[in-house]
Protein backbone atom coordinates (compact mmCIF):
# COMPACT_ATOMS: atom_id res chain seq x y z
CA UNK A 1 0.00 0.00 0.00
CA UNK A 2 0.93 3.06 -0.92
CA UNK A 3 1.69 5.84 1.60
CA UNK A 4 1.85 10.29 1.67
CA UNK A 5 5.46 10.74 2.90
CA UNK A 6 4.14 13.39 4.71
CA UNK A 7 4.62 14.75 7.97
CA UNK A 8 1.17 13.94 9.44
CA UNK A 9 1.75 10.46 7.99
CA UNK A 10 5.55 10.20 9.90
CA UNK A 11 3.48 11.19 12.78
CA UNK A 12 0.38 8.94 12.85
CA UNK A 13 2.91 5.76 11.58
CA UNK A 14 4.99 6.97 14.88
CA UNK A 15 1.71 6.91 16.86
CA UNK A 16 0.24 3.48 15.58
CA UNK A 17 3.86 2.28 15.88
CA UNK A 18 2.95 2.31 20.10
CA UNK A 19 -0.13 0.01 19.56
CA UNK A 20 2.18 -2.23 18.13
CA UNK A 21 2.94 -4.50 21.52
CA UNK A 22 -0.71 -5.42 21.72
CA UNK A 23 -0.89 -4.94 25.22
CA UNK A 24 -3.98 -2.33 25.14
CA UNK A 25 -5.78 -5.33 23.55
CA UNK A 26 -4.63 -8.02 26.09
CA UNK A 27 -5.84 -5.61 28.69
CA UNK A 28 -9.49 -5.13 27.14
CA UNK A 29 -9.84 -8.77 26.29
CA UNK A 30 -8.78 -9.35 29.99
CA UNK A 31 -11.40 -6.75 30.75
CA UNK A 32 -14.52 -8.03 29.08
CA UNK A 33 -12.96 -11.93 30.30
CA UNK A 34 -13.29 -11.31 34.06
CA UNK A 35 -16.50 -10.01 33.63
CA UNK A 36 -17.34 -12.79 31.92
CA UNK A 37 -15.88 -15.63 34.33
CA UNK A 38 -17.31 -13.30 37.29
CA UNK A 39 -20.75 -14.52 35.86
CA UNK A 40 -20.16 -17.51 35.58
CA UNK A 41 -18.52 -18.73 38.40
CA UNK A 42 -20.60 -15.92 40.75
CA UNK A 43 -17.88 -14.24 42.42
CA UNK A 44 -18.41 -11.16 41.07
CA UNK A 45 -16.66 -8.75 43.49
CA UNK A 46 -13.44 -10.46 41.85
CA UNK A 47 -14.00 -8.53 38.91
CA UNK A 48 -13.41 -5.11 40.28
CA UNK A 49 -10.48 -6.10 42.01
CA UNK A 50 -8.87 -8.09 38.53
CA UNK A 51 -8.88 -3.88 36.65
CA UNK A 52 -7.81 -2.45 39.16
CA UNK A 53 -4.98 -4.26 39.58
CA UNK A 54 -4.71 -5.01 35.48
CA UNK A 55 -4.14 -1.84 34.38
CA UNK A 56 -0.78 -0.75 36.36
CA UNK A 57 0.67 -4.04 35.60
CA UNK A 58 0.22 -3.20 32.54
CA UNK A 59 1.57 -0.41 32.14
CA UNK A 60 4.83 -1.61 34.20
CA UNK A 61 4.62 -4.03 31.70
CA UNK A 62 4.74 -2.01 28.81
CA UNK A 63 7.75 0.30 30.64
CA UNK A 64 9.93 -2.86 31.09
CA UNK A 65 9.52 -4.37 28.12
CA UNK A 66 8.25 -2.06 25.24
CA UNK A 67 10.13 0.87 25.60
CA UNK A 68 13.85 -0.82 25.69
CA UNK A 69 12.23 -2.04 22.13
CA UNK A 70 10.49 1.06 20.23
CA UNK A 71 12.19 3.72 22.86
CA UNK A 72 10.51 6.66 24.72
CA UNK A 73 8.61 8.78 22.62
CA UNK A 74 6.68 12.12 24.10
CA UNK A 75 4.07 12.70 21.71
CA UNK A 76 2.24 16.41 21.27
CA UNK A 77 -0.29 17.42 24.07
CA UNK A 78 -3.07 16.02 21.21
CA UNK A 79 -1.63 12.66 21.02
CA UNK A 80 -1.10 12.75 25.29
CA UNK A 81 -4.90 13.19 25.02
CA UNK A 82 -5.60 10.30 23.47
CA UNK A 83 -3.68 8.38 25.70
CA UNK A 84 -5.77 9.60 28.18
CA UNK A 85 -9.08 8.70 26.79
CA UNK A 86 -7.87 5.44 26.17
CA UNK A 87 -7.45 5.07 29.53
CA UNK A 88 -10.92 6.31 30.40
CA UNK A 89 -12.29 3.98 27.68
CA UNK A 90 -10.70 1.07 29.95
CA UNK A 91 -12.66 2.66 33.28
CA UNK A 92 -16.25 3.42 31.34
CA UNK A 93 -16.19 -0.37 30.50
CA UNK A 94 -15.13 -0.94 34.10
CA UNK A 95 -17.79 1.00 35.44
CA UNK A 96 -20.88 -0.08 33.23
CA UNK A 97 -19.87 -3.47 34.01
CA UNK A 98 -20.12 -2.73 37.75
CA UNK A 99 -23.75 -0.59 36.82
CA UNK A 100 -25.13 -3.41 34.34
CA UNK A 101 -24.43 -5.94 37.74
CA UNK A 102 -26.20 -3.85 39.81
CA UNK A 103 -29.44 -2.89 37.20
CA UNK A 104 -29.55 -6.80 37.20
CA UNK A 105 -29.97 -6.69 40.70
CA UNK A 106 -32.29 -3.88 41.11
CA UNK A 107 -34.70 -5.15 38.21
CA UNK A 108 -34.75 -8.78 39.31
CA UNK A 109 -36.96 -6.85 42.04
CA UNK A 110 -40.77 -6.50 41.59
CA UNK A 111 -41.12 -2.39 41.63
CA UNK A 112 -39.18 -2.28 38.57
CA UNK A 113 -41.11 0.04 35.82
CA UNK A 114 -41.91 -1.54 32.41
CA UNK A 115 -39.47 -0.34 30.42
CA UNK A 116 -36.96 -2.03 32.56
CA UNK A 117 -38.99 -5.47 31.64
CA UNK A 118 -38.29 -4.71 27.99
CA UNK A 119 -34.13 -4.17 28.91
CA UNK A 120 -33.90 -6.97 30.68
CA UNK A 121 -35.68 -8.87 27.68
CA UNK A 122 -33.15 -7.38 25.46
CA UNK A 123 -30.41 -7.14 28.45
CA UNK A 124 -27.18 -8.51 25.83
CA UNK A 125 -27.71 -6.28 23.24
CA UNK A 126 -27.93 -3.43 25.55
CA UNK A 127 -24.92 -4.56 27.02
CA UNK A 128 -23.47 -5.23 23.73
CA UNK A 129 -24.35 -1.23 22.53
CA UNK A 130 -22.56 0.08 25.89
CA UNK A 131 -19.53 -1.89 25.54
CA UNK A 132 -19.24 -1.90 21.50
CA UNK A 133 -20.55 2.22 21.88
CA UNK A 134 -17.65 2.35 24.37
CA UNK A 135 -14.84 0.54 22.44
CA UNK A 136 -15.90 2.47 18.68
CA UNK A 137 -16.04 5.35 20.58
CA UNK A 138 -12.88 5.05 21.86
CA UNK A 139 -10.83 3.77 18.82
CA UNK A 140 -12.29 6.91 16.99
CA UNK A 141 -10.76 9.31 20.22
CA UNK A 142 -7.55 7.99 20.42
CA UNK A 143 -7.21 7.01 16.47
CA UNK A 144 -6.50 3.80 17.80
CA UNK A 145 -8.34 1.32 14.51
CA UNK A 146 -8.23 -1.61 16.38
CA UNK A 147 -11.08 -0.93 18.91
CA UNK A 148 -13.41 -0.26 16.12
CA UNK A 149 -13.30 -4.35 15.55
CA UNK A 150 -13.54 -4.96 18.54
CA UNK A 151 -16.53 -3.11 19.59
CA UNK A 152 -17.93 -4.49 16.69
CA UNK A 153 -16.61 -7.82 17.53
CA UNK A 154 -18.25 -7.04 21.05
CA UNK A 155 -21.52 -5.73 20.14
CA UNK A 156 -21.93 -8.78 17.65
CA UNK A 157 -21.37 -11.61 19.72
CA UNK A 158 -23.56 -10.18 22.23
CA UNK A 159 -26.40 -9.77 19.82
CA UNK A 160 -25.73 -13.64 18.42
CA UNK A 161 -25.86 -14.93 21.79
CA UNK A 162 -29.07 -12.78 22.45
CA UNK A 163 -31.00 -14.20 19.56
CA UNK A 164 -29.59 -17.79 20.05
CA UNK A 165 -30.84 -18.92 23.29
CA UNK A 166 -28.37 -21.39 24.19
CA UNK A 167 -26.15 -18.78 25.43
CA UNK A 168 -26.05 -16.18 28.33
CA UNK A 169 -24.39 -12.67 29.16
CA UNK A 170 -21.27 -14.90 31.19
CA UNK A 171 -20.32 -17.27 28.24
CA UNK A 172 -20.58 -14.59 25.40
CA UNK A 173 -18.12 -11.96 27.70
CA UNK A 174 -15.83 -14.75 28.11
CA UNK A 175 -15.76 -15.73 24.26
CA UNK A 176 -15.46 -12.30 23.30
CA UNK A 177 -12.97 -11.11 25.96
CA UNK A 178 -10.61 -14.36 25.55
CA UNK A 179 -10.99 -14.02 21.67
CA UNK A 180 -9.26 -10.03 21.92
CA UNK A 181 -7.23 -11.45 24.73
CA UNK A 182 -5.21 -13.85 22.51
CA UNK A 183 -5.28 -11.61 19.26
CA UNK A 184 -3.04 -9.23 22.05
CA UNK A 185 -0.74 -12.05 22.71
CA UNK A 186 -0.45 -13.31 18.85
CA UNK A 187 0.64 -8.94 18.70
CA UNK A 188 2.54 -9.24 21.75
CA UNK A 189 4.54 -12.41 20.49
CA UNK A 190 5.25 -10.57 16.95
CA UNK A 191 6.36 -7.71 18.58
CA UNK A 192 8.59 -9.02 20.56
CA UNK A 193 10.17 -10.96 17.58
CA UNK A 194 10.08 -8.14 15.32
CA UNK A 195 11.94 -5.83 17.97
CA UNK A 196 14.25 -7.26 19.63
CA UNK A 197 15.34 -5.40 23.01
CA UNK A 198 18.13 -2.03 22.06
CA UNK A 199 20.92 -2.29 24.20
CA UNK A 200 21.52 1.40 22.85
CA UNK A 201 22.46 3.37 26.05
CA UNK A 202 24.92 0.85 27.16
CA UNK A 203 26.71 1.07 23.69
CA UNK A 204 26.37 4.69 23.46
CA UNK A 205 27.73 5.21 26.53
CA UNK A 206 31.12 2.64 26.03
CA UNK A 207 31.88 5.02 22.60
CA UNK A 208 31.81 7.87 24.98
CA UNK B 1 23.69 27.91 4.46
CA UNK B 2 24.11 27.47 0.71
CA UNK B 3 22.61 29.67 -1.45
CA UNK B 4 20.91 27.86 -4.77
CA UNK B 5 19.68 29.23 -8.02
CA UNK B 6 15.72 28.82 -7.85
CA UNK B 7 13.90 27.42 -10.61
CA UNK B 8 12.33 31.20 -11.40
CA UNK B 9 15.23 32.94 -10.93
CA UNK B 10 15.33 33.88 -7.17
CA UNK B 11 17.49 32.48 -5.00
CA UNK B 12 16.68 30.47 -2.38
CA UNK B 13 18.58 29.50 0.80
CA UNK B 14 18.84 26.00 1.67
CA UNK B 15 19.58 24.86 5.27
CA UNK B 16 22.36 22.39 4.93
CA UNK B 17 22.29 21.03 7.83
CA UNK B 18 18.42 20.53 7.38
CA UNK B 19 18.50 19.16 3.93
CA UNK B 20 20.72 15.92 4.11
CA UNK B 21 18.51 13.01 3.90
CA UNK B 22 19.33 11.19 7.39
CA UNK B 23 19.11 14.94 8.94
CA UNK B 24 16.11 15.82 7.06
CA UNK B 25 14.19 12.54 8.23
CA UNK B 26 15.53 12.50 12.22
CA UNK B 27 14.47 16.54 12.09
CA UNK B 28 11.26 15.45 10.72
CA UNK B 29 10.51 12.70 13.08
CA UNK B 30 11.49 15.29 15.77
CA UNK B 31 9.15 17.91 14.61
CA UNK B 32 5.69 15.97 14.53
CA UNK B 33 6.62 14.96 18.55
CA UNK B 34 7.55 16.84 21.82
CA UNK B 35 10.84 14.18 22.48
CA UNK B 36 12.04 11.23 21.74
CA UNK B 37 14.96 8.51 22.97
CA UNK B 38 17.62 7.62 20.56
CA UNK B 39 15.92 4.37 20.44
CA UNK B 40 12.93 5.58 18.89
CA UNK B 41 14.36 7.50 16.26
CA UNK B 42 16.91 4.32 15.47
CA UNK B 43 13.72 2.26 14.80
CA UNK B 44 11.47 5.49 13.18
CA UNK B 45 13.98 6.28 10.71
CA UNK B 46 15.66 3.08 10.40
CA UNK B 47 19.17 4.47 10.98
CA UNK B 48 22.34 2.60 12.95
CA UNK B 49 23.28 3.86 16.20
CA UNK B 50 26.46 5.51 14.49
CA UNK B 51 24.74 7.01 12.17
CA UNK B 52 21.96 8.60 14.43
CA UNK B 53 24.51 9.71 16.84
CA UNK B 54 26.96 11.54 14.30
CA UNK B 55 23.81 13.60 12.83
CA UNK B 56 22.29 14.17 15.72
CA UNK B 57 25.87 16.03 16.94
CA UNK B 58 25.81 17.94 13.87
CA UNK B 59 22.22 19.21 14.80
CA UNK B 60 23.20 19.48 18.37
CA UNK B 61 26.38 21.67 17.34
CA UNK B 62 24.03 23.50 14.51
CA UNK B 63 21.62 24.46 17.95
CA UNK B 64 18.55 22.58 16.27
CA UNK B 65 18.08 19.63 18.96
CA UNK B 66 18.89 19.60 22.66
CA UNK B 67 20.08 16.43 24.12
CA UNK B 68 19.33 15.61 27.82
CA UNK B 69 20.98 12.47 29.82
CA UNK B 70 19.32 11.50 32.74
CA UNK B 71 19.26 7.63 34.74
CA UNK B 72 16.00 5.53 34.62
CA UNK B 73 16.18 3.17 37.03
CA UNK B 74 20.31 3.41 37.13
CA UNK B 75 20.33 3.38 33.65
CA UNK B 76 21.48 5.64 31.30
CA UNK B 77 18.79 7.47 29.20
CA UNK B 78 19.33 10.08 26.26
CA UNK B 79 16.40 12.39 24.92
CA UNK B 80 16.08 14.28 21.82
CA UNK B 81 14.43 17.11 21.39
CA UNK B 82 14.01 19.92 18.84
CA UNK B 83 14.79 23.53 20.07
CA UNK B 84 12.52 26.21 18.83
CA UNK B 85 15.71 27.73 17.10
CA UNK B 86 15.18 23.97 15.30
CA UNK B 87 11.59 23.93 14.96
CA UNK B 88 11.99 27.43 12.79
CA UNK B 89 14.79 26.28 10.98
CA UNK B 90 12.94 23.03 10.17
CA UNK B 91 9.53 25.26 8.90
CA UNK B 92 12.00 27.78 6.84
CA UNK B 93 13.13 24.99 5.20
CA UNK B 94 9.30 23.40 4.56
CA UNK B 95 8.33 26.77 3.18
CA UNK B 96 11.68 26.99 1.06
CA UNK B 97 11.18 23.63 -0.70
CA UNK B 98 7.58 24.23 -1.36
CA UNK B 99 8.10 27.18 -3.21
CA UNK B 100 11.49 25.75 -5.11
CA UNK B 101 8.81 22.78 -6.25
CA UNK B 102 5.42 24.82 -6.66
CA UNK B 103 7.52 26.40 -9.34
CA UNK B 104 8.10 23.85 -11.63
CA UNK B 105 5.58 23.96 -14.61
CA UNK B 106 2.71 21.37 -15.29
Amino acid sequence: METRPGLREIERKAWLRTFEHGLWDIAIGLVLLSFGAAILSGFYWLSPIWVAALIPSMRDLARRLIVPRIGHVTFMKRRQRSTARISLVLFVLALAGGGVFLFTAWSTRGAAPEWVGWIRSHFLIVIGLIWGGALVAGGWAADFPRLHAYGALVFLTLLGSDLSAGYNLGHALTAVGGLITLIGVGLFVHFLKRYPRQPIEEIGEADG
Amino acid sequence: MARRQGADGDLIEIDRVIHEPARLLITAHLYVVESADYVFLMQNTGLTWGNLSSHLSKLEAAGYVEITKDFIERKPHTMVKLTSEGRRAFDAYRRQMKALFDDLPG
